[in-house]
């Protein structure tokens, strides 16, 4: 059986389904992916074939970004899902439930790489329950976030309904 | 720390809300946990850290996903830019790095949520680079450069510009 990927946005509201391998994964710095997903880069994971690729939930909704590309995110809670231009679709690698499964294999746009961006990963890093001294909510916290597979429901019945 | 005290400006792709914070640049840092991925669709989400009594939004209003009861995530509804993060009730507000208009004014200081990272994180700096091409395009580059819909990385007079 061919491998299949899904994903959607954090509410759920837009779900995806991809059957088949992913194409090629990378990151771009342009400063239109920057400011699209409000980061230091865009992950995005191509589409081999647009066929194989369907919306089992919702649909994105899409901003024009120039005359060629747009891209598509969730009306309800804004998550970035797509970038779609002439030469096919592209899915935001984070969207996906299991984004380890599209490792990055080139950097595009680096004449707007931030001076920052490649010392990243030398900086100190924290756990989420670091945290929870400072902040205290974190130990009951209930998360609204559709969980990482696909459910039968949605919205759910109640917070956290669908998480298991 | 890698913070700034001169006033910073920002917004979404599309320009329909814009912000202004002065003060602190308080805690910029990139966010690996699950939620901040979805939210984003992203390996991470940078954030950077205001004083609510120093912060405004100056165009339009974002719209808010509550990912849980305490907290809340702000995107713009025309074009999908994650924009803010917000525990509600706190004299704070997270804004999406990204989403700055000079990027490079603050340089984030710590990794948070690393339970959640990816595991080519750090190798995502080492991957071969390009800049940006769109010789797939009929007039290459220009034909993004000239009809491109992002909203400048300054502020301005109306929204949306009447030349587009």
């Amino acid at each position: 059986m061919a491998k299949v990927h899904t994903g959607g946005c954090q509410c759920g509201a837009v779900r995806f389904r991809i059957e088949g391998p992913l194409g090629e994964a990378s990151i771009c710095h342009c400063r239109m992916c920057q400011k699209a997903f409000g980061s230091l880069y865009a992950p995005l994971v191509g589409v081999p074939d647009a066929a194989k690729l369907t919306w089992t939930r919702g649909r994105q909704k899409h901003f024009q970004s120039s005359n060629h590309a747009a891209r598509g995110f969730c009306a309800d809670c804004g998550t970035p899902l797509t970038y779609e231009a002439p030469d096919g679709i592209a899915l935001a690698i984070g969207a996906l439930d299991d984004p380890k499964a599209a490792p990055p294999v080139i950097q595009f746009g680096v004449e707007a790489k931030l001076p920052f961006t490649d010392r990243m990963a030398e900086i100190p890093e924290r756990v989420t329950e670091d945290d929870m001294e400072a902040a205290p909510f974190l130990a009951t916290l209930v998360s609204f976030q559709h969980p990482d597979h696909d459910t039968d429901t949605w919205p759910p019945v109640e917070p956290g309904a669908n998480d298991t | 720390m890698g913070g700034t005290d001169k006033t910073l400006t920002g917004g979404c792709q599309c320009g329909a809300v814009r912000y202004r914070m002065r003060g602190e640049a308080m805690y910029p840092h990139l966010c690996h946990c699950r939620m901040c991925q979805k939210a984003s669709g992203n390996f991470f989400l940078p954030l950077i850290g205001a004083s609510r009594k120093e912060f405004e939004w100056t165009r339009g209003e974002p719209s808010w996903f509550h990912s849980s009861d305490p907290v809340r995530r702000g995107f713009c509804s025309c074009c999908g830019t994650p924009l803010a993060f917000e525990t509600v009730g706190s004299g704070h507000i997270s804004i999406t790095h990204g989403s700055l208009d000079d990027v490079s004014a603050v340089t984030p200081v710590e990794q948070s949520g690393v339970e959640g990272r990816v595991p080519f994180y750090s190798e995502l700096f080492a991957l071969s680079e390009t800049r940006s091409n769109r010789d797939d395009l009929p007039g290459g580059l220009e034909d993004v450069a000239s009809t491109n819909r992002q909203h400048p990385d300054h502020d301005t007079d109306r929204w949306p510009a009447r030349d587009r």
